[in-house]
């Protein structure tokens, strides 16, 4: 049973189905039913450094000269207008003086990188964390930014980074999903669910939505159905689908079909497991802040907590929002501080702080920041003017701040610099194509060789470009 | 360095577009000059970056072979013009001729004598005897099998569907293999039944069936095919595919995501069109300029709503280059659906740069821009010549009325008006106008349990203050030590209406705002105008302040409108009030709330009455008027003739224009049928008209060839070419040539109408075989794309969920009409959607009929596939996952379904074995074995009739088809 055409068959069976939820199960199912040989993957190209990826995302243009940009000359200049920078109308319209940051700037760590005292918490990783100060978006708007930050493509219908890496590297964990997308309980980010979808990918590559207030749709069996009821049903169904397999012989998706409702019933178990945060000691609710008298923060920390869980039982790619979509007040669900960046700041980072930083520290003493890549982005930063007319910053698709920890990221460093006022990206200028080909080369993916066709085309997550960020590799 | 190399591929094939490609035979003379000069040169100067020796192939292009200069790179044509040195690019490009045009890069210019020899070889002919060593085609050119005419047909065969069995059996025999024999009756109703309607059949339709199929299988065969095409259901089924084709969303998509509760009409057009098998070239153009075709004829002129069925960015934007690059992405989705629905071919990838495998220059691209130019998305009347004669014959003389009424309102308001400002003038203001960064109101202390805001206008109405914000509101405690008590953290409630919402943030906007101690967010204050602040405990206050800005950095100004008139009322048992202070005494915010203030104390009785009766009228006609029903708005695009002529973009940058182009039909297969071009400034509609009729020119080799192979895959699951919309060089080639071309040239033989093509299809050998399998042929042909067997395929989402409705005996058969949804969603600048936990009975049609809106995931049908509508869908994918089992198990559909059937089982009376058998009737038309009759009767002892309904609705048996 080893010739060719079901050699070939094998291999289009395994490129279908490996790389979903089911894919381990269901390649030993193959392996031991069809071939009892080995199958093995392309992937990775070389070495990992990381084996999973949480992928921390503040949404709504959070500032980069309020947050992690340090820029004297601000200061110096505030209230003046912007060198050159007279005519510029920007996403809102037109633009008044410079305007410092409300919150001093402090050095932090060994490395004695200038961060924000808004962030004290934050603050205390820098000597861990790599930043991309120079980083650039092709779109001034939310939504399209945000999946472009997250797809490579300012338009709907591309995968997203996590739905490429469960493509080319598949599953650490059969009994849990690849990609897990955590939202806000303020909701989903600009352009929503297009932010983690499978774009042409198969399905099984998008991101199952879950969190702490939110669990997997559909997983637990139906209210009114016993226990007994359910193994009944179970049995007989797995009895009849058995009888229908072995009357169609050469149908493998019959098998699969089959696997996936076992893997269904693991994931039943399984996923209650990890999402269970009462099984954490106290110490650990309060150093993330799961308790905290800030509804909006606790709810933040608890998914922090939760994906630390996740990440630790093999989830591969773990999306995590703080802050949600655009509403009727610029600001106030998100980091889009138009107006009145001063109050909206001081409602979102507190909320954003302590919960991360201890998220980070919490991974840190577990060892899992050793093969774990972690990531923090927006979908561009702001600008040093305030609009006109307000207190706050209009979007600034030229300049944005992003970093990097963990596996294979060298701490304490910063690739490129914006100008004197953090207006343009300047030295050393990044793309998202440069931050996704740093992002796979960590996880062993050449990205120029990761392709997927679709109408008429061989698709990357970088398109036609991206440069791996060298300078941020240990 | 990469800018510099994407200029100079960028010039090079702007310049040599349309030059001719000369085979050459290279002559001795030549071949010696070639040998002598120009090899090494080549060698020397450029194989670093365009041979094999290259580490990237820089632009695509090859140097190293006759053929790599003659392909080209990735621009898509030849890089030199033989005989013609100033065409060609090449020596321009080392000439440095052009600024952004200098090879080798970042070197010094070549010897002038390695220049001129260049030059003479080109002027020779270019003669290059290197064919030995061709590089593998790596892109098409215009003899790609695509964008040549149809072939003839095979003379020896009939036309019918003795012609398709003869061209899949030729395929058959080459690698020694046969049809599997024809299906058994059981199998072949269901496969024909789901295939052309969707549903399954009935239990009796499938023994009616096999009767007649034993004793005369041709009649069997051919009354069901009939049968079932002439069934409305049909048009649901094929409608929904075609829906999936050009890329047909009920939502705009991106950041907003608004849902379009008026695009449906296209749907029930496309389901009607495909029902009454209107013809597909007549379909096509109505696609692309139904509107210019078929002016006050709504039935043709929705067809153009195709255009604005894309997803499309409308988030206003104040930056210029961006709205230009918005432009350009909302056109690119037209160029993109109209190039991969109807041609199969990704012109789309022309938009940066000549296409990169296709001979698709980028001003194809632009020349299909410029046919797009005039549409934006909107919504417009679409309406028949009588229905507007009768729309305007029965509001014509309402509006004349009310015309009339207004004008004698405005001459008694106008009198009253005069009076008021008169009165106005007289008022002297006793204090400064209210300031919307801080406005404060004392008054002799007073112990009360509660204050109220009673607020009747707003900076931005003097009529109203609903729809003004406050920030903060704040009642002070009388004498030393006076605090704010009236703050949430103090004890205190606000009450309060609101005016906006954000569903899934229901903190939003609410009147606890304006009590929080905290500056950021506002109240927006609702109807009726009134915040209501009711204290933990009596206090003693003296003064009442308001706010909407306060304390920020640079300027401080108030967000939207403050109210300004307004009376503080005050309650020491929280039940009766009384006024303590007011805005009585204020500057008036302006003249007009001043007028407004004193309009009361002017107006007579008398006036007043016949203010009242005026105004009584006009409601009257006003009711008239709305008991009109207005003209119907679709979702169908708007049209306006350009203000700009079409320019190429450089690089795809809007912001970058290049040469001008106009409208005109794209150059791939202008060697197979004639071109066509408008003048720049033709008028819009004719510009659409025009291409759709190229489109659908009889001799088009794309257009037919593309839609024939859409229908079979359709019926066999995987096209003859399995990338359906794209004929390129990347897509798939054609396992069966000759058959694409019989089935494209019937296509249009028979009007260009789909049913004829089914027909043959149907009855054909080939599809009607059984779909056994066959472990011999496996091994030759595993995934049988030879058709020795049929090939199995699982159930799409309409068709799983409408199946579960059907054996449920739950699915509303009615057709049309707006469509129901499956997931709540909420809109408060954006839509976010929700898929519902529980379906409810008015959600019980077909599915093809779900409002799909993009970027919502509804499980029981997104899990199985049902595609975003981000692109077009030409094909399905097919996924197996856990999360279906989930969904199938656990979501309250199915527990309903399962829960009907059930119902439905016992309204008989019957035994259980009884029921067994029925069950088993009405999911699969077969009868169970005896042990499933056994095993089945122990679960329903046990666990009840639903429980086996539940796991029946979970068989595979279900959801796979032979």
């Amino acid at each position: 049973m080893t010739g060719a055409p079901f050699e070939l068959a094998r291999r289009q069976f395994l490129g279908r189905m490996t790389t979903g939820l089911a894919g381990v199960a269901l390649a030993r199912l193959l392996r031991a039913d069809l071939l009892g040989a080995a199958g093995g993957g392309v992937l990775p190209h070389f070495p990992a450094k990381a084996k999973r990826v949480l992928q921390i995302f503040c949404p709504g243009g959070a500032s980069h000269v309020d947050l992690w940009d340090h820029k004297p000359m601000l200061e110096k200049f505030h209230g003046t207008p912007l060198p050159g920078g007279d005519a510029e109308v920007t996403f809102q319209g037109k633009n008044g003086n410079l305007m410092r940051s409300p919150w001093d700037f402090a050095p932090a760590g060994r490395s004695g990188k200038m961060i924000s005292t808004l962030l004290p918490h934050m603050a205390r990783h820098v000597d861990d964390m790599a930043f991309v100060h120079s980083m650039t978006s092709r779109s001034n708007t939310h939504g399209p930014g945000c999946i472009a930050m997250n797809t490579g493509f300012a338009r709907e219908g591309f995968p997203s980074a996590g739905a490429w890496i469960s493509h080319g590297l598949g599953t650490l964990n059969e009994n849990l999903p690849t990609f897990v997308a955590l939202q806000d309980i303020r909701g989903e980010p600009p352009n929503g669910k297009a932010n983690w979808g499978n774009g042409f990918l198969p399905a099984q590559h998008q991101a199952v939505v879950l969190a702490a207030h939110q669990p997997l749709r559909n997983l637990a069996r139906p209210g009114n159905i016993s226990e007994a009821e359910e193994a009944a049903t179970r049995a007989f169904l797995a009895r009849a689908n058995a009888g229908h397999a072995e009357a169609h012989p050469g149908n493998s998706e019959l098998r699969a079909r089959i696997a996936a409702y076992e893997l269904a019933a693991r994931m039943q178990l399984a996923a209650p497991e990890v999402s269970d945060l009462s099984r954490e000691p106290a110490h650990v609710h309060a150093l993330y802040g799961t308790n905290d008298a800030n509804a909006l923060k606790a709810s933040y920390a608890r998914n922090c907590l939760l994906s630390r869980r996740l990440l630790e039982q093999g989830v591969r790619y773990v999306s995590l929002y703080c802050a949600s979509r655009a509403s009727s007040v610029d600001g106030l669900l998100n980091w889009d501080a138009h107006k009145t960046l001063k109050a909206d700041y001081e409602r979102h980072a507190p909320i954003f702080d302590q919960p991360t930083a201890a998220l980070l520290a919490d991974m840190k003493q577990r060892g899992l920041l050793a093969d774990t890549l972690v990531i923090w982005c927006s979908e561009f930063g702001r600008m040093p003017t305030h609009q006109e007319g307000t207190a706050g910053r209009d979007h600034n698709p030229d300049a944005f701040t992003t970093w990097f920890m963990g596996a294979g990221v060298k701490g304490g460093v910063s690739h490129g610099a914006t100008d004197d006022f953090g207006r343009r990206s300047v030295q050393d200028v990044a793309t998202v194509y440069d931050f996704y080909a740093t992002v796979l080369h960590l996880l062993g993916v050449d990205h120029e060789r990761l392709t997927y066709y679709h109408n008429g085309s061989n698709r990357r997550l970088t398109d036609v470009h991206g440069h791996v960020l060298k300078g941020l590799l240990s | 360095m990469r800018g510099l190399r994407q200029k100079f591929l960028w010039f090079l094939w702007a310049v040599c577009l349309n030059a001719a490609v000369r085979t050459l035979a290279a002559d001795a003379v030549g071949v010696a000059f070639f040998e002598q000069k120009i090899r090494p040169a080549l060698v020397a100067h450029c194989y670093e970056c365009h041979s094999d020796q290259a580490k990237k192939i820089k632009g695509g292009l090859r140097l190293d072979s006759h053929a790599g200069w003659r392909v080209g790179g990735d621009g898509g044509t030849a890089a030199l013009v033989p005989g013609k040195p100033e065409e060609s690019l090449l020596i321009r490009a080392v000439q440095h001729l052009d600024d952004d045009l200098a090879m080798p890069p970042k070197k010094p210019k070549l010897p002038d004598a390695v220049i001129a020899d260049l030059v003479t070889w080109v002027k020779m002919g270019a003669p290059d005897p290197r064919d030995g060593a061709p590089v593998e085609a790596k892109r098409a050119d215009k003899s790609w099998w695509s964008l040549q005419p149809l072939g003839a047909a095979d003379a020896v065969v009939a036309a019918g569907s003795v012609a398709i069995d003869h061209y899949v059996e030729a395929g058959l025999q080459a690698k020694g293999l046969a049809l599997n024999p024809p299906a058994d009756a059981r199998t072949l109703i269901r496969r024909m039944s789901y295939d052309v309607t969707g549903l399954p059949p009935t239990a009796a339709a499938v023994a009616a069936f096999a009767v007649v199929y034993r004793a005369e299988p041709e009649r069997a065969v051919t009354e069901l095919a009939d049968t079932l095409l002439a069934s409305p259901a049909y048009g649901e089924r094929w409608g929904r595919h075609w829906l999936d084709v050009v890329r047909f969303g009920e939502s705009n998509g991106f950041e907003r995501n608004f849902l379009i509760n008026d695009l449906w009409p296209f749907r029930d057009y496309v389901i009607r069109s495909l029902n009454d098998d209107k013809p597909f070239n007549q379909f096509i153009v109505e696609h692309l300029a139904g509107d210019v075709l078929g002016k006050n004829r709504p039935e043709t002129e929705v067809g153009s709503a195709f255009l604005v069925a894309g997803p499309y960015d409308d988030v206003g934007n104040q930056d210029v280059a961006a709205r230009k690059n918005i432009r350009a992405a909302t056109l690119d989705d037209l160029i993109t659906a109209t190039s991969g629905a109807f041609l199969g071919m990704t012109i789309n990838c022309a938009r940066c740069h000549h296409h990169k495998f296709d001979p698709i220059p980028t001003e194809d691209y632009y020349r299909l821009r410029a046919a797009f130019e005039g549409v934006t998305h909107g919504r417009r009347v679409v309406a028949s010549a009588e229905e507007r004669a009768a729309f305007k014959s029965a509001t014509g003389p309402l509006n004349e009325q009310r015309t009339k009424w207004v004008a004698e309102r405005a001459v008694l308001e106008r009198e009253v008006t005069r009076r008021a400002k008169e009165a106005a003038g007289q008022v002297v203001a006793t204090r400064p106008k209210v300031n919307p960064e801080l406005t404060e109101e004392r008054f002799e202390p007073v112990g009360v349990r509660a204050v109220k805001l009673v607020m009747s206008a707003s900076t931005a109405n003097p009529k109203s203050a609903t729809g003004s914000r406050i920030v903060e509101f704040e009642a002070w405690s009388a004498g030393e030590g006076s605090r704010n008590v009236a703050l949430a953290s103090h004890g205190a409630r606000a009450e309060g209406a609101k005016s906006a919402v954000a569903e899934d943030f229901p903190e939003a906007y609410g009147a606890h705002l304006a009590i929080d101690g905290r500056f950021g967010e506002q109240w927006f204050i609702g109807d009726p105008a009134a915040l209501t602040v009711r204290f933990a405990k009596t206090e003693t206050i003296d003064r009442v302040s308001f706010r909407n800005a306060k304390g920020l950095m640079i300027e401080d100004k108030a967000q939207g409108a403050t109210p300004t008139d307004y009376a503080i009322q005050v309650s020491a048992d929280g039940e009766t009030w009384r006024t303590v202070a007011s805005s009585a005494g204020r500057e008036p915010w302006s003249e007009a709330h001043g007028i407004e203030r004193a309009r009361p104390e002017v107006t007579t009785p008398v006036e007043a009455r016949q203010l009242a009766a005026v105004s009584a009228e006009i409601a009257n006609v006003d009711r008239a008027l709305k008991a009109v029903p207005p003209l119907r708005e679709i979702w169908a695009g708007k049209y306006a003739q350009p203000e700009e002529k079409t320019f190429v973009h450089k690089g795809g940058d809007p912001l970058k224009p290049g040469d001008g182009v106009v409208p005109a039909s794209p150059t791939m297969v202008d060697r197979a049928l004639p071109s066509f071009a408008l003048e720049a400034d033709a008028p819009e509609g004719e510009r659409r008209r025009a291409l759709g009729e190229w489109i659908v020119r009889d001799d088009h080799p794309l257009t037919p060839r593309v839609l024939a192979n859409r229908v079979w895959q359709y019926h066999f699951g995987t096209g003859i070419v399995d990338t359906p919309s794209d004929f390129g060089f990347l897509g798939g080639r054609p396992t069966h040539p000759e058959l694409l071309d019989y089935l494209a040239r019937r296509l249009v033989t028979a009007g260009w109408r789909l049913k004829p093509l089914h027909r043959e299809i149907l009855l054909s050998r080939t599809y009607r075989q059984s779909g056994a399998h066959r472990a011999d042929a496996a091994r030759i042909d595993q995934e049988a794309r030879l058709l020795w067997r049929f090939p199995p395929r699982r159930l799409g989402a309409e068709e799983l969920r409408d199946t579960m409705l059907h054996v449920a005996d739950k699915l509303d058969s009615k057709m049309g009409g707006p469509g129901f949804r499956l997931y709540k969603f909420t809109q408060n600048n954006v839509c976010t959607y929700f898929p519902l936990d529980r379906h409810g009975p008015e959600t019980y049609r077909r599915s093809v009929y779900h409002q799909n809106a993009r970027a919502s995931v509804v499980d029981v049908l997104n899990d199985f596939d049902l595609p975003d509508i981000a692109f077009a869908a030409p094909r399905r994918a097919n996924t197996t996952t856990p999360l279906q089992a989930l969904t199938l198990l656990n979501h309250s559909f199915t527990t309903d379904m399962a829960q009907a059937i059930a119902v439905r089982l016992e309204r008989g009376g019957a035994a259980a074995s009884a029921q067994i058998d029925e069950a088993y009737g009405l999911a699969f038309q077969r009868e169970p074995t005896v042990a499933e009759r056994a095993a089945a009767g122990r679960l329903i002892a046990t666990h009840g009739l639903a429980a086996f309904c539940r796991a029946l609705l979970n068989m595979n048996e279900l959801i796979y088809l032979d």
